[in-house]
């Protein structure tokens, strides 16, 4: 039995029958990334997970992540185990101290194996500008395609079935948009519902913890053991908490989902059109009711811009502590001054110093009022936009994005057409709002596949993981693991 | 032409909070570097801010005290710019919605009481601190992240004298509401000045120079006076003042050239992402107040109630701990004056003597209280009050214990001391003789003697009384 191609509850069981030790599995689980063809390792934690392996409390294994191994997106602080964040700046960082995300896993039982890759700081969204290269999609065993970013590693270990769940994290759809490149569901809760101590920050208003699981249900056990209020993280949220992945009904009948046709549309990829209509077709067959809503053109076509600004301008400020001086490689100079320009200049590729550049000039006195805070004020009318849509349905229904996996070299597209403005960056909305947001697989083209999104309201995740258990029931694509034969 | 001084002053108060701003390293003056640490103070990877409600309640404290008004939200701003002791690369304050805004305060000047306006108080965080050596700059994280506030005047200040006055009034309040301990030789309190001058009528204001580290009160005067000669001397000159940063240097009482003030650095201000704005309830900021320590304006006019004079009153003031003493003695029961006059001339005397702080003083403030009280009372004598006092001071228990065993209990029966009085009259005839002469000294003699016989246990001032009474009657 491929005990690594099966899903947290069916392992959790095949643990608790004695099928499998943890030990085992964790063994496997490393074996296997080893092995990994995709680039998606910024560290393999052999001894200390055979080492966590061999301390599990027994007394715990009817917690449902007890002794499964899991990857944490390498933007996770995890004492005496590097973190790179997949930049120079950062590396050989070793931690003193854990995020949340790392202690409430591990007091669960959960196992970590490994870091994974990301696009450099978790910024951009190919998969393509961590210090290590290319993270390579799996479902693609050429090579040609990336599985997007920034949580490129975290989805490709996945997808490759190397662990059943990871950890990401989602700024505009850093986890969303990957899922949807490689079949998996990948899942953020409102802003708030998990704490983001010791989560490198991007951009800390739209920063959400995240997880890839190869199911829906999967997806709500991970999130019951990582929600909940952490006193280390203010912004962390005291609403009340609900048993996910008990709650899950996944009856669709009499429940409404909006679909933004000005979003909708924006698509031009007809298969991706066929198979979302059919889906919404099968939808209704079951008793949900969909409406054709819509937005603003002018506030889709600004969700891209807004979201640029935004986020660099709190990137930069946010990586200003990386100066060469507390941790991180030692770059020499005559003075301060030179330490940081050497460590900024040489630790950061092109890419982060862009950004950073955007996000300075954006917040310049004489700018910010009419770059910073004019997206700010966007960003508020998107958000009520959408909100208003949500008053009157459950949630918003849409293709999570308008193409399967893009390939590496794939030119330039069009960053000013509306399929790229809109539909490829329609995931970030979920981020403005701070909104539950889940992708799952919808279909496959050329053996690619591409997802569908379900946004929900505040705090509803609950509601969020039936709708989409709805979903799943009626696509079948479920527990997918990519062959990768080369 | 005749210039007037237009003067506004940035203060920086350190809170002696348990915690920091936004960490929970403890704060603790003079202890090891780099010791009081955690790993947000070093601005490592994904540590996030939590406010220190200690801190926010301290402002609020600061606020009422000078009568500003205070935000009903609190929210934070980053301050971005790059230097060696600021570990994030940003400042944690509130640049937009500071917690305190247009308030007062009121100094005592030759032409009488003057309002100094503040425009705004707020909270943020301090830096590492920097020592620097011959060929490398040491940092210490210790400093890094303890709350401050700033509290920013308006340019009303016109002279060294009242710019002085004016800080002292503000280390006064910080230091009655327990915020801090204000100790500019330890920048607890940092103070910069913004000084200008311009022809006295002139609404427009001259260019402004800013003087920085000084390490005093006295110095905040002297280099206000000495920068406002200094630019009188310019303007006279026909030249004209540059913007620039200045020090005082106490070697030379001069203010030097620091800096010239060329392009202000764009902070980039913006609001604080990993701070939710926090509502203040009604609630709380009237409980902030309400259990806020007494102000020395507070504390003043209760003294002037318990019917001390202004003398006696200002030098109780004059130091917070010799007030708290005061307040405990006081609940003894003695007579405040007596009391208040105790500690000034007879406790000061010890202390000066051992060179040390009432909090170090040996007798409890109950214990001075009670002897007070026993004095007042007539219990004792003044003289057998000094006795029971440097029993005291060697150690420090129930004054009447150590009344009973001295034996010094006070005779206040009339019958009794009539009786020692005739018998020591009688004894002494010469002295009536003499008295009726009009010589007063035959009084003190017999009191004397009376006390004599009584082994010094005879009340004096009824023992002096009816001397006069007996002596009349022979």
């Amino acid at each position: 039995m491929d005990f690594l191609a099966l899903d947290i509850l069916s392992l959790h069981q095949a643990l608790l029958d004695g099928k499998i030790n943890p030990i085992e599995l964790i063994k496997l689980s490393i074996e296997k990334a080893k092995k990994d063809q995709n680039n998606a390792f910024e560290y393999i934690c052999e001894k200390e997970a055979l080492a966590a392996a061999a301390n599990l409390d027994p007394n715990k294994k009817h917690n449902l992540l007890w002794g499964i191994p899991y990857v944490l997106k390498d933007n996770f602080s995890t004492k005496d185990i590097p973190t790179t964040a997949s930049s120079n700046i950062l590396k050989g960082y070793v931690p003193i101290y854990s995020s949340e995300v790392y202690l409430r896993l591990s007091e669960q039982g959960a196992i970590l194996i490994g870091k994974a890759t990301l696009d450099e700081l978790a910024m951009g969204g190919t998969g393509m500008t961590g210090h290590k290269g290319f993270t390579f999609n799996p479902w693609d065993p050429t090579h040609k395609r990336m599985i997007g970013g920034s949580s490129c590693g975290s989805a490709a270990v996945v997808a490759a079935g190397i662990v059943p769940f990871s950890i990401g994290s989602d700024t505009g759809d850093s986890v969303r948009k990957p899922a949807s490149f490689a079949a998996l569901v990948g899942m953020k809760p409102t802003w708030g519902r998990i704490s983001r101590f010791g989560l490198f920050p991007f951009a800390p208003s739209l920063d959400h913890v995240a997880c890839f699981t190869r199911n829906v249900t999967d997806s709500a056990v991970v999130l019951e053991a990582l929600a909940g209020r952490d006193e280390k993280d203010s912004s962390s949220a005291t609403a009340p908490l609900e048993k996910y992945s008990e709650a899950i009904k996944p009856d669709l009948k009499g429940k409404k989902f909006a679909v933004i046709k000005e979003i909708n549309n924006s698509i031009s990829n007809p298969y991706i059109h066929a198979v979302f209509d059919a889906t919404v077709k099968a939808l209704q067959e079951r008793g949900a009711i969909i409406e054709y809503v819509s937005m603003d053109m002018k506030l889709c076509k600004a969700i891209y811009p807004t979201y640029i600004v935004i986020s660099c301008c709190e990137a930069t400020s946010n990586n200003a502590n990386l100066d060469g001086i507390k941790f991180g490689p030692r770059f020499d100079g005559k003075d301060y001054e030179e330490v940081m320009t050497k460590a900024r200049t040489e630790g950061f590729c092109e890419m982060i110093k862009r950004r950073f550049v955007i996000g300075s000039y954006a917040l310049f006195k004489d700018n910010q009022a009419e770059i910073f805070l004019r997206a700010q004020k966007v960003r508020r009318l998107i958000v009520d936009a959408t909100n208003k849509i949500l008053e009157k349905c459950d949630a918003i229904l849409l293709p999570a994005s308008p193409t399967t996996a893009p390939l590496f070299n794939g030119g330039n597209s069009d960053k000013l057409s509306n399929e790229y403005l809109i539909s490829d960056n329609h995931l970030a909305i979920g981020n403005f709002a701070g909104l539950p947001s889940i992708v799952l697989p919808l279909g496959f083209e050329n053996g690619l596949p591409f997802g569908i999104n379900v946004t929900g309201k505040k705090f509803a995740e609950a509601e969020v993981f039936s709708l989409a258990k709805g979903i799943e029931d009626i696509t079948k694509l479920k527990d997918l693991v990519a062959k990768e034969d080369k | 032409m005749n210039f007037e001084a237009v003067i506004g002053l940035e203060i920086h108060v350190e809170m002696n909070t348990k915690s920091k701003m936004f960490s929970t390293a403890p704060i603790r003056y003079g202890a090891l570097p780099n010791s009081l640490t955690v790993p947000l103070d070093f601005a490592f990877p994904g540590t996030m801010p939590v406010v220190n409600k200690q801190a926010v309640i301290n402002a609020i404290r600061i606020c009422n005290a000078l009568h500003m008004t205070i935000d009903r939200e609190l929210w934070f701003d980053r301050k971005n710019y790059f230097y060696s002791d600021l570990p994030k690369g940003y400042q944690i304050t509130q640049q937009q919605r500071p917690i305190g805004s247009n308030g007062y305060l009121e100094i005592e000047t030759s032409l009488g009481k003057k309002k100094i306006s503040i425009e705004r108080l707020h909270l943020e965080e301090d830096t590492c601190k920097q020592l620097h050596s011959w060929d490398c700059t040491l940092l210490d994280y210790n400093r890094a992240g303890i709350p401050l506030v700033e509290i920013v005047s308006r340019p009303d200040l016109r002279s060294g004298q009242e710019a002085r006055q004016y800080a002292e009034k503000i280390r006064s309040i910080v230091s009655f509401l327990d915020v801090s301990n204000g100790k500019m030789e330890e920048g607890s309190l940092r103070c910069d000045v913004n000084i200008s001058l311009r022809p006295i009528g002139s609404e427009k204001y001259g260019t402004k120079v800013e003087i920085k580290n000084l390490n005093s009160f006295a110095n905040i005067e002297k280099a206000v006076d000495y920068e406002i000669k200094r630019q009188e001397m310019i303007l006279i000159s026909g030249d004209s003042v540059i913007q620039e940063t200045r020090r005082f240097d106490e070697g030379i009482k001069q203010t030097v050239l620091m800096r010239l003030k060329t392009d202000a650095v764009d902070y980039k201000y913006f609001t604080e992402p990993n701070i939710t704005p926090i509502r203040l309830s009604e609630e709380f900021i009237k409980d902030a107040i309400e259990t806020s320590p007494e102000l020395a304006e507070v504390k003043l006019a209760r003294y002037k109630d318990l019917g001390l004079s202004d003398y006696d009153s200002q030098i109780l003031i004059s130091n917070k701990n010799t007030c708290a003493y005061f307040d405990k003695a006081i609940k003894s029961g003695p007579n405040a004056k007596l009391l208040a006059n105790w500690i000034i001339v007879d406790v000061q005397a010890v202390l000066n003597k051992e060179m040390i702080e009432i909090d170090d003083f040996k007798v409890s403030p109950e214990h001075l209280g009670k002897l007070v009280l026993m004095i007042e009372k007539e219990q004792v004598s003044n003289k057998q009050g000094r006795e029971i006092f440097q029993k005291l001071l060697e150690k420090d228990e129930d004054p009447e214990v150590i009344k009973k065993a001295l034996g010094v209990d006070l005779i206040n029966d009339n019958n009794m001391i009539a009786e020692a009085v005739k018998h020591v009259i009688d004894e002494n005839p010469q002295a009536v003789v003499d008295y009726h002469n009009g010589k007063d000294r035959a009084v003190g003699f017999l009191v004397g003697q009376v006390m004599k016989k009584t082994a010094g246990k005879a009340n004096p001032a009824i023992v002096s009384k009816l001397v006069i009474e007996e002596l009349k009657r022979r």
